[in-house]
């Protein structure tokens, strides 16, 4: 065999090698938020320390004192559902049923949360058609 | 192919080519602009997606290319492969920040942040950083053979890492949305009148990507074929593998 192409084989082997323990270290590690039934399901880790909690929210939960900036909601993932207290308006895709990740501490069973992203599903279509939102599609993508 | 680049003329077909893109890209705005609905949730910021999605495309096709012909390069040792090589390395790394810019303009109004380390957003960071380090690589090494070689292996790294990108928010939890037009055949998760105005958008950056790549392998040769007259005809191209040292 030509050197060259050992070269080759063992570079294609090194790479190979490499992207499976990139994939390893980054689904093992690289969790961006937890659910709300992870949280119930390991409360004592969790208290205190600064997490992102992602969910949906969930529809009529919503209360927004637009004087104050004091927004509550029920961020649940259909199995365990936490409220969260954020002071600040809402942003522009923030909507019931809509998925959120909120970054923030638990502090009494209450998620106080200090910032508040919007997740949107990768559903895009015109107002038009007169669909509602699939919810269960929204789940889907939040898991 | 006519050889044209010794008379440093552009080829009326690089030329056309040009024309084309601009042209599509203007139809290709103007769709995205103004003929596109807007979405029943992001409304009118829908239209940021047509920039932004062909861009990122575009800019993985770059690397892919620039790592065909940087592995063309390891294993002939033609020099015009390291300059297709850099050509399209240099769109890929246009494209990637462009792609960053404009993900984080979609991004402000709709997620609510700039910026957030999820496993997409630190994958294209590190592509971003490594794209630069390319560059800062080729500045350091004045051999050209061996500039060739090492930053050949840098792309095929960037290469390596596309697959996690690409497939980062179907893989791990991301605050980035997931892919809406799947490759697998899964379906599209977006209305046709909109895929429609994407993929013509998708076209529009391909034809500029082609014509940004074209017009740089040309002037590439040139400064090949200058530089070779200077040098004289020892430092040309190799013809087998081995190493001209020039010191």
């Amino acid at each position: 065999m030509k050197k060259k192409t050992v070269y080759a084989l063992l570079g294609v082997a090194v790479l190979g090698i490499a992207g499976f323990l990139i994939s390893q270290a980054l689904s093992s590690s690289l969790v961006y938020f937890i659910l709300p039934s992870e949280y119930a399901r390991d409360v004592e880790s969790f208290e205190g320390r600064r997490v992102r909690l992602g969910g949906l929210v969930e529809a009529g939960s919503v209360q927004y004192d637009e004087q104050q900036l004091h927004l509550t909601f029920l961020v649940t993932d259909g199995i365990a559902g936490y409220p969260v207290r954020y002071d600040g308006a809402p942003p522009d895709l923030f909507m019931e049923n809509g998925g959120v990740v909120v970054e923030g501490k638990f502090h009494d069973g209450v998620f106080v949360g200090d910032n508040l992203l919007v997740k949107h599903s990768e559903n895009y279509h015109p107002p038009t058609d007169g669909s509602p939102i699939d919810v269960e599609e929204l789940k889907e993508s939040l898991r | 192919m006519i050889d044209s680049s010794r008379d440093g003329k552009r080829p009326l077909w690089l030329n056309l080519l040009g024309l084309a893109s601009l042209a599509l890209f203007g139809v290709g705005a103007y769709l995205a602009l103004f003929a596109s609905p807007p979405d029943v949730n992001q409304g009118d910021l829908i239209r940021i997606m047509y920039a932004h999605v062909p861009v990122a495309w575009i800019g993985f096709v770059a690397v892919g290319v620039s790592a065909v012909w940087g592995m063309l390069y390891l294993w002939r040792s033609r020099p015009i492969d390291d300059v297709r090589a850099v050509a399209n390395a240099d769109a890929a790394l246009l494209f990637s920040l462009l792609t960053v810019v404009g993900g984080m303009t979609y991004s402000k109004p709709t997620l609510n942040t700039f910026w957030t380390w999820d496993a997409k957003l630190t994958l294209t960071a590190l592509m971003v950083a490594l794209l630069v380090g390319y560059y800062i690589v080729r500045g350091l090494i004045e051999e050209p053979q061996r500039r060739a070689r090492v930053s050949a292996v840098i792309m095929i790294v960037v290469l390596a890492s596309l697959p996690f990108n690409y497939l980062a928010a179907e893989w791990f939890r991301t605050l980035h949305p997931a892919k809406s037009v799947n490759l697998d055949g899964s379906g599209v998760t977006m209305a046709p009148e909109m895929l429609r105005v994407l993929l013509i958008n998708v076209v529009a950056a391909g034809l500029v990507f082609v014509y940004f790549v074209s017009e740089r392998v040309r002037v590439g040769k040139l400064a090949l074929s200058s530089a070779r007259e200077r040098s004289g005809f020892e430092a040309a191209a190799p013809a087998t593998g081995e190493v001209v040292r020039v010191r």
